[in-house]
């Protein structure tokens, strides 16, 4: 069995909206594939399509090289959490487990297992209307891994969660990658997936923007920039532009060089004895990387401040 | 995915939530005790003719038992797609009609259980009071015994009815997809077609909406005497039911496939 | 160094208005944006409506011969007597008579009434049979006084009677009666009835003894011409009979009985210019046999008769054939009542499903209000809703229903009471509907609840086995009392029939009904803003 999720050239609309718009890209085992874009991007209505809730207009959704609906029992094959509140209030944790776990054959004893994973044990008996965001974060999560599939899916599953539990899942989402599983991830903060997904898949109103592994990512988007902190600015610039770079001020004691390397940099300002306290390559964050792609595909853009105070 | 492990999971689900053994039990005793009122305020004097059929007044509580087996049946259903829960289920279990079919065995086996006790009790509390009110043997009015075929027939088929009109609501439910809108619907279809069928002077069309309400047609069942003058004959009648439950079933069934969850 | 002084924020926004007005026009637009909601508000008009057009054609595709009422030209619709109001009646009787010129007065005693009533033959199969009869009264077979304009069907009258077991009444034009001495008359215990005309008035008198009077009432008789007709009558109802059938009321076989009164020492008084007695039956038509006799001799006259002078009530006890009222037209109300409790149980339950009540409390703290103002919301928008599909369901029906069936005639102004009392009942449920919803917190469980304490008791009573008794307390407590504001004919208790709420009857009157509902309401309201503000949001 593949642990794969392939997506290709989805096409769904509702009414007017167009929700997706040749959606293709394939989750490989091993990693964790963040997938993100702003709200509106269609991440959502993927995930359903994958596991056969929606039907798509065109394309097909294959989990290890079968359609969902051919699965004899799916949750062996992909777990997911959608959301995490599609719960009945009434019903404990366990038992809610129990019944999804009575519909792939499986026992309570499993039930057991994955709410120790999922560290549940305390409240497993507890009615699941009860839960904070958080709690039921983890119930979504133990049902996901129930059938113990090579292939997990999650929406959101930072939503809600303490840094205690962010920290957790974290390490959780990347240990079941490390067992070889395909994990996709969707997220609309990137910190989040920051120190977490191994590749990006990122949407955008019904497509793919890019899809990149992490490193590479934000090497494009950091290109040669560096950081320069020095007292004696003008004669900094002076110099680096007589050697060919550009320098862009950021702040009273700071600027931003181009198109030459840090080492270079280092030695034409010794050379001058121009003083210094910091040359060191800049780093985009994730974040930065990420609302460089997105820009023009952002659908519900902000308001300006001085708007939103009106 | 097979069908024993949907039964299972539906089974649990139903098990492990108050909600449906209370409304079972309400079920239960709200037939009995609205059987035996009624019972109790019927009387037949000494010396008058009481054109009685004493089996199926006996059985009068089914009518306002079917209401709360109604609201268990819509809340199978309804209840997953108000928590949004139905996507947990359908990712579970991808074939939609196996999740329906699984849905309605489970719920109509339990109907029939409560069906059967609350059938049960309205005939004993027929036999209890109905000698003391005047339906004597000795005038004319046999005790009520499961032994007499059509005392069984109207037992059995009351039973039948009330799984029926489960598997009815939850048909409607499936395809409404709200609680207050299914139940609304549910109670309409039950109770508007006697209340309109009265104020029908013409005799046909009255003869005809009893024929096609699916509560005057199914509770056509329950008569013992008078087989002549019902609307229509007591199996035809159930099988009106059936077909509306069929019917209300399959449109479920189908639209349950063709929507997104 | 001083710390830099902060102004606080201040909002440049006008301050919005806090009063019960806001919150209602919030409710309201919440109510109006629900697309879901509107369209239930929409179903529930046109459900209304179009059951109501099809109790108006309800009885076309038979026009049954036979025994029943006449019937006009090409219509289906039977045709009765008018009395003087316009109400359908029965004027059958056996009149001995004279003309009054002008004023006077006519004396008589009363020694005996007696009667013959049908052995009633349960199976109605056979037609040929002959009638058999045994002695014995109809509790409202009538022997007395009678002056009335004209022997023409349906017109005007005013009369003195003793009755079989209802004693002495005074009665005039079909509608109206009142009470006279009680107890039955005999040879030991006779009674002396007067009836004098002074101009249109005609006043009546009861006495045991012949010497002390008592007026019993008086009737004015507009139009009354000055030559009457005057004289003894004897008339008896048709006798019905009547089983407690299982699962729909009851049913009854009516079949005409005679009665017979013996009158003598007949005064007269004032211009009686023919001086000779006429003895002929008055009336005719199917449900009057026709029977009766009189006597004369030696000052003592023996008169039998047999129908009624009395409004013709509707229901199973009815004429039979296709007869409705105006209640028949607004049976839909049923299906736009289930309709409209959806919708107002979800005005409130759809808020807790998804949380959206902590916003609205938020919003506006005052807990009682915001429900107050739902109710509001609710409440007028059912108004509105009800008016309208009780008017077009009354007034479309009327149109349908007229070239094919009777429609007992009723006046503007019970027309109106019923449709807007229609509405109100409408309203009023939907409240209710809203405070079982803020109570209970679930569709299912509010919509059951509603629909279970305002339309089953309508249910069990009209339909299932209870008896008359039980389903009259049944429509006097539940809310399904409210249903009195659409009885459209009053119940005559000079009229023997069933009165049932399965024949449109209702033991309370209309508006004391529709009280009883508000007190459900205002109680479910007052109990749902108390739990409101107690409960955790």
């Amino acid at each position: 069995m593949e642990a794969t999720i392939e997506v290709s050239d989805l096409r769904k609309r509702f009414g007017s909206v167009l929700a997706l718009d040749g959606m293709t890209f394939t989750v490989r085992p091993g990693q964790v594939t963040g997938f993100v874009g702003p709200n509106g991007a269609g991440k959502s209505t993927t995930m359903r399509v994958i596991l056969g809730l929606d039907a798509a207009d065109a394309g097909t959704a294959l989990i290890g090289g079968q359609r969902y609906q051919d699965l004899r029992c799916p949750l062996n094959h992909v777990g997911a959490l959608l959301d995490a509140g599609a719960l009945q209030p009434s019903r404990s944790a366990r038992n809610h487990l129990l019944w999804l776990a009575h519909s792939q054959g499986l026992g309570s004893k499993r039930v057991d297992e994955v709410i120790g994973q999922a560290g549940l044990e305390s409240a497993a008996r507890r009615k699941a209307g009860g839960y904070s965001l958080g709690m039921r974060q983890r119930l979504g999560i133990a049902a996901a891994i129930l059938g113990d599939p090579p292939a997990l899916m999650f929406d959101e599953p930072f939503n809600g969660m303490d840094p205690e539990g962010i920290v957790w899942i974290r390490g959780y989402l990347r240990s079941l990658a490390a067992q070889g599983r395909a994990v996709l991830v969707s997220s609309h903060l990137m910190s989040e997936l920051q120190d977490t997904a191994d590749h990006l898949v990122v949407a955008g109103r019904g497509q793919v923007i890019a899809d990149t592994s992490v490193a590479e990512l934000i090497a494009a988007a950091s290109g040669d920039r560096v950081q320069l902190r020095t007292t004696a600015r003008t004669e900094a610039m002076t110099v680096l532009a007589h050697a060919g770079a550009t320098v862009a001020v950021t702040g009273a004691d700071t600027a931003t060089v181009s198109g030459l390397a840090a080492e270079k940099i280092v030695t034409l300002l010794t050379e001058n004895a121009i003083p210094f306290s910091e040359v060191s390559a800049h780093r985009a964050t994730l974040e930065e990387a990420y609302m460089e792609l997105t820009r023009d595909a952002v659908e519900f853009r902000a308001a300006a401040p001085e708007e939103a105070a009106r | 995915m097979r069908m024993p492990a949907a039964l299972h999971a539906e089974w649990t689900k139903l098990r492990t939530v108050a909600g449906p053994a209370w409304l079972l039990a309400a079920v239960v005793t709200l037939t009995a005790a609205v059987s035996a009122l009624t019972v109790q305020a019927n009387r037949c004097p000494a010396g008058a003719v009481c054109a009685v059929d004493t089996t199926r007044l006996s059985l009068t509580g089914v009518q306002i038992g079917q209401a709360v087996v109604a609201v268990l049946a819509v809340l199978v259903i309804s209840n997953e797609y108000s928590t949004g829960m139905i996507r947990v289920t359908l990712a579970a279990m991808p074939r939609r009609a196996v999740v329906l079919a699984a849905k309605a065995a489970v719920l109509s086996s339990l109907v029939l259980a409560a069906g059967v006790l609350a059938v049960a009790g309205s005939l004993l509390a027929g036999r209890l009071i109905l000698p003391g009110h005047g339906f004597t043997p000795a005038h004319g009015f046999a005790l009520l015994s499961p032994a007499t075929p059509s005392v069984l027939r109207a037992a059995a088929g009351s039973v039948l009815y009330l799984a029926l009109i489960a598997l009815l609501s939850l048909g409607t439910a499936t395809i409404v997809r709200d609680s207050a809108v299914a139940v609304g619907i549910v109670l309409g279809l039950l109770y508007l077609f006697p209340i309109v069928a009265n104020v029908v002077g013409n005799a046909s069309w009255h003869r005809h909406l009893e024929q096609i309400g699916p509560m005057t047609a199914g509770l056509a069942i329950q008569a013992t005497t008078g087989l002549r003058s019902l609307p229509i004959s007591p199996w035809a009648g159930l099988g009106v039911l059936a077909a509306w439950a069929a019917g209300a079933l399959l449109v479920g069934g189908l639209l349950l496939r063709l929507r997104d969850a | 160094m001083t710390a830099p002084t902060m102004t606080p924020y201040r909002s440049d926004a006008p301050p919005g208005r806090d009063g019960f007005a806001q919150l209602v026009r919030a409710e309201w637009t919440k109510f109006r944006t629900v697309r879901g909601w509107l369209i239930g508000t929409l179903i529930a008009a046109l459900v209304t409506m179009g059951l109501g057009w099809f109790a108006g054609v309800g009885g076309s595709s038979s026009c049954s011969t036979g025994n029943g009422p006449a019937r006009s030209g090409r219509s289906c619709a039977p045709t009765f007597t008018q009395g003087p109001g316009g109400e359908p009646v029965t004027d059958n009787f056996y009149f001995v008579r004279q003309p009054l010129a002008g004023n006077g007065s006519i004396t008589v005693r009363v020694t005996s009434l007696t009667g013959q009533l049908p052995i009633m033959n349960n199976h109605l199969g056979n037609p040929n049979q002959q009638e058999q009869f045994r002695p014995g009264l109809q509790p409202w077979a009538k022997a007395g006084l009678i002056i009335k304009d004209g022997t023409a069907q349906g017109s005007a009258y005013a009369a003195i009677m003793v009755t079989g077991d209802h004693g002495v009444r005074f009665q005039s034009d079909y509608t109206q009666d009142t009470p006279g001495l009680p107890g039955a008359v005999s040879a030991a215990s006779p009674r002396w009835l007067r009836l004098t005309r002074s101009g249109d008035t005609i006043t009546g008198y009861d006495s045991a003894d012949g010497t002390h009077w008592t007026q019993v009432g008086s009737a004015r008789l507009n139009g009354l011409p000055k030559v009457a007709e005057a004289g003894l009558f004897a008339t008896s109802p048709i006798y019905q009979s009547f089983t407690e059938n299982f699962g729909g009321g009851s049913s009854g076989s009516e079949e005409p009985s005679t009665a017979t009164g013996v009158f003598d020492q007949v005064g007269l008084s004032g211009s009686w210019p023919a001086g000779a007695w006429t003895g002929s039956y008055v009336g005719s038509g199917d449900y009057s046999p026709g029977i009766g006799s009189y006597r004369q001799s030696q000052g003592r006259f023996t008169v039998t008769g047999s129908g009624d002078i009395a409004p013709v009530v509707s229901g199973p006890s009815g004429p039979g054939g296709p007869v409705i009222t105006i209640a028949n037209l607004l049976i839909g109300t049923f299906a736009g009542l289930i309709a409209l409790i959806v919708v107002a149980t979800l005005f409130i339950t759809a808020e807790y499903r998804r949380g959206l009540i902590r916003t609205t409390l938020a919003a506006s703290p005052r807990r009682g209000r915001v429900l107050a103002a739902k109710a509001v919301v609710i409440g007028s928008a059912s108004f509105v809703t009800g008016l309208v599909a009780a008017a077009g369901a009354v007034a479309v029906g009327e149109q349908i229903a007229r070239s094919r069936q009777f429609i007992f005639p009723v006046s503007w102004a019970t027309e109106l009471r019923i449709v807007v009392g229609t509405a109100a009942l409408i309203a009023v449920v939907a409240v209710l509907a809203l405070a079982a919803g803020a109570m209970v917190r679930r569709s299912a469980a509010g919509v059951t609840l509603v629909i279970a304490i305002v339309v089953l008791p309508y249910f069990l009573a009209i339909i299932a086995a209870l008896p008359d008794s039980v389903a009259d307390w049944i429509v006097r407590l539940t809310p399904a009392a409210a249903f009195a504001v659409q009885q459209a004919v009053p119940a005559y208790p000079q009229v023997e029939a069933i009165y049932s709420p399965a024949g449109g009857y209702y033991p309370l009157p209309p508006w004391a009904g529709l009280l009883v509902l508000c007190g459900w309401a205002a109680l479910a309201l007052t109990a749902a803003i108390w739990l409101l503000r107690r409960r955790d949001a």
